[in-house]
């Protein structure tokens, strides 16, 4: 009798609890994110996730958006288009999400484009630099970041006057990426007088520079400039360094990095990075970040965190001045985004590409210490 | 422009003699077993990053890490084939390759899982300024890379023609009954061949390793140029791995003077070319 009691209350007990958890996801509003979070950019997903959930738990703690909590919800989407699809489908017919973010790799965030166009549910990416993707007259695709382009036409001033020279090289990807910033890193530089006197490309899995920086070398630049991910950027750099090139590097992607800093040890200086956000940035909010990022996760926060954190306020904001959350007017709503982030205002233009807000070039002082040296603002494409 | 081709040329040989290593590794296991090793490059990898747990987390030293990290990749390579490859020997050659493809992926996978994607440099004592040799320039590491892997390929090319392993091992390229019918132990050679050529992929690994950073996804490209060397030298034959090895090296070198876009695929073009008019390769075994 006893027992039976007893087991009585314990379901009485989890059906409560059951419904209490359908009462409070039932009124949080969900947004999903897909980022990587397996493969070989792992670790960048995992860090923008953590990003995105800081602002999560600062946006609710302040009362969250049309008086309800927000619910991130996230899927693996492994830098794989197919993979991202699904996981995409899966949080918009199954979590109910109003919203996604992703999917850092620009080929599995333009495979998304079609399922947010169907589902009518707006996409904010954080990262994915791709220029097509705001090319595909897509009402429900935002970029809150640069693309190489855009940095080739607001740069080009601040570019000139650390080559330090008028002869320029190019050692960039052989993809998208390394040949847009070819192109317009190098349109640039030719309309204020410069010669771009060597190009090479080369693969991602390369590792071996030296017969291209051999070439570069027999050219005689007074400036390199680069793209690449850590392992490209540390093995270019590095080998520049060992046939003799001392000249200015100038890299986009993961230059002047921490972890790069770390794998060019002894030949760290003398190289400036293009990049989203940097540590020393120096503003109370970027240093309130940066201390609650470290309180939270006991690491120091990535420029992909940045992108996360930033792309959920912009989201939230939009929700909130939607009033709803409506798929199409959130979108609409985003439009008329006016946020101030840890790296400068963000606005869309009317192909969901931001503008407005800033792009660093960090130089590299005594031996690997990060230093803002300029601050452009990308204009209006 | 002679200086700029001194340079491409010492480029060219200390890769081409890298990708001998790799690719003799590659040739001994297909010609003795009959298997094609698509784990291969996953031996490089191991290498690799064996030598760097050694250096950095166990504080090892550099020059003794790296016959540790090549022995114990060539001790994986003794254990798998008694435990794995010795259950698939009669099996249709597809079956071993299967086990290689699978073996390959839980390798890389497990790299993965351990060390994170991150690429790593494994610390060594040799300088990283560059000696300046009239008009080349070389660091002291590539230096030793080249002499490490000149001194192996000539102890491989003695232990080949002088001694009774090495003499068993072309017996058995020939022709494998007839080799077991004269006494060789098939069991052991196989033991043998297939731990030799896993340390080869490591040694090859780690010196790369050491030259360039270590990542857990670094042998897929490495397999691919092994099976070129082996495909340019002739299935099976040492010698024509080591030479098909400086071939792909030099044309990569020497390819990056007309376009550095098409280094990866003029080791394709080679094959392509090759396969058109000597089928078995530049030595036929």
């Amino acid at each position: 009798m006893k027992q039976q009691r007893k087991s009585a209350i314990a379901i009485l007990v989890g059906a409560a609890a059951l419904a209490l958890s359908t009462l409070s996801s039932a009124q949080a509003t969900r947004i999903g994110a897909v980022y990587p979070l397996t493969g070989g950019v792992s670790y960048d997903g995992i860090t923008k996730l953590n990003g995105a959930k800081l602002a999560v738990d600062e946006i609710n703690a302040k009362g969250g958006v049309l008086g309800r909590p927000i619910e991130l919800l996230s899927e693996d989407g492994a830098c794989n288009p197919a993979q991202s699809v699904a996981s995409a489908e899966k949080l918009i017919t199954q979590s109910k999400v109003v919203a996604l973010l992703g999917a850092i790799c620009s080929s599995a965030t333009g495979a998304i484009g079609e399922t947010i166009k169907k589902y009518k549910i707006p996409l904010i990416s954080g990262v994915s630099t791709a220029e097509r993707l705001t090319e595909q007259n897509n009402p429900y695709f935002f970029r809150a970041t640069t693309t190489t382009t855009l940095n080739g036409k607001s740069m080009g001033e601040t570019l000139s006057k650390i080559a330090n020279g008028k002869r320029v090289a190019f050692i960039v990807t052989s993809d998208d990426w390394g040949r847009s910033a070819a192109q317009s890193y190098g349109d640039s530089l030719k309309a204020r007088g410069a010669e771009i006197v060597a190009t090479e490309y080369f693969d991602r899995a390369e590792t071996d520079f030296a017969a291209m920086l051999t070439k570069i070398r027999a050219a005689k630049p007074d400036a390199i400039i680069s793209t690449g991910g850590f392992q490209n950027a540390a093995n270019v750099t590095k080998q520049a360094r060992q046939m003799g090139l001392q000249q200015v590097i100038i890299g986009e992607g993961a230059f002047t990095s921490e972890a790069y800093n770390k794998l060019v040890d002894p030949f760290t200086d003398n190289v400036f990075g293009i990049i989203e956000w940097v540590s020393v940035i120096d503003s109370a909010q970027n240093r309130k970040f940066i201390d609650d990022y470290k309180a939270k996760y006991k690491e120091i926060p990535t420029k992909f965190s940045v992108a996360g954190y930033q792309t959920v306020y912009i989201l939230a904001q939009a929700i909130q001045r939607a009033g709803s959350t409506d798929g199409e007017k959130i979108a609409a709503a985003l439009k008329a985004t006016n946020y101030d982030g840890l790296t400068g205002n963000y606005r869309f233009d009317d192909k969901g590409q931001a503008y407005n807000f800033n792009m660093y070039i960090v130089a590299n002082v005594n031996k690997g210490q990060n230093q803002v040296r300029e601050v452009v603002k990308i204009g209006k494409q | 422009m002679l200086e700029t081709i001194a340079q491409y040329a010492f480029n060219g040989l200390v890769f081409g003699a890298n990708y001998a290593l790799i690719g003799i590794g590659l040739t001994l296991i297909f010609g003795v077993m009959n298997l094609a090793n698509f784990a291969h490059g996953q031996f490089y990898m191991l290498g690799g990053f064996l030598a760097y747990m050694l250096v950095v987390k166990l504080g090892v030293n550099y020059f003794a890490a790296l016959p540790l990290a090549v022995l114990a990749v060539a001790a994986l390579g003794w254990l798998l084939e008694r435990t794995v490859f010795i259950r698939l020997r009669d099996r249709s050659p597809m079956t071993g390759v299967l086990a290689t493809i699978g073996l390959a992926i839980l390798l890389e996978s497990g790299a993965l899982l351990t060390w994170g994607p991150q690429p790593e440099s494994i610390p060594n004592p040799l300088s990283p300024m560059p000696i300046e040799i009239g008009p080349l320039f070389i660091t002291p590491m590539r230096l030793f890379v080249l002499g490490v892997t000149v001194v192996f390929l000539l102890g491989l090319y003695a232990f080949m023609n002088h001694t009774r392993t090495g003499t068993a091992m072309r017996a058995t390229f020939q022709n494998r009954d007839a080799a077991a019918l004269v006494g060789v132990d098939i069991d052991r050679l196989y033991a043998v061949t297939f731990a030799l050529g896993a340390g080869l992929a490591a040694l090859a690994g780690v010196l790369l390793g050491s030259l360039f950073l270590v990542h857990p996804t670094m042998g897929d490209s490495a397999t691919l140029k092994a099976f070129i060397v082996v495909i340019l030298g002739g299935l099976g034959s040492v010698i024509g791995s080591a030479v098909g090895g400086l071939i792909l090296g030099m044309a990569e070198s020497f390819g990056t003077m007309v376009s550095s876009a098409w280094k990866d695929a003029i080791g394709f073009i080679l094959v392509i070319v090759i396969l058109l008019y000597r089928p078995d390769g530049l030595f036929r075994r």
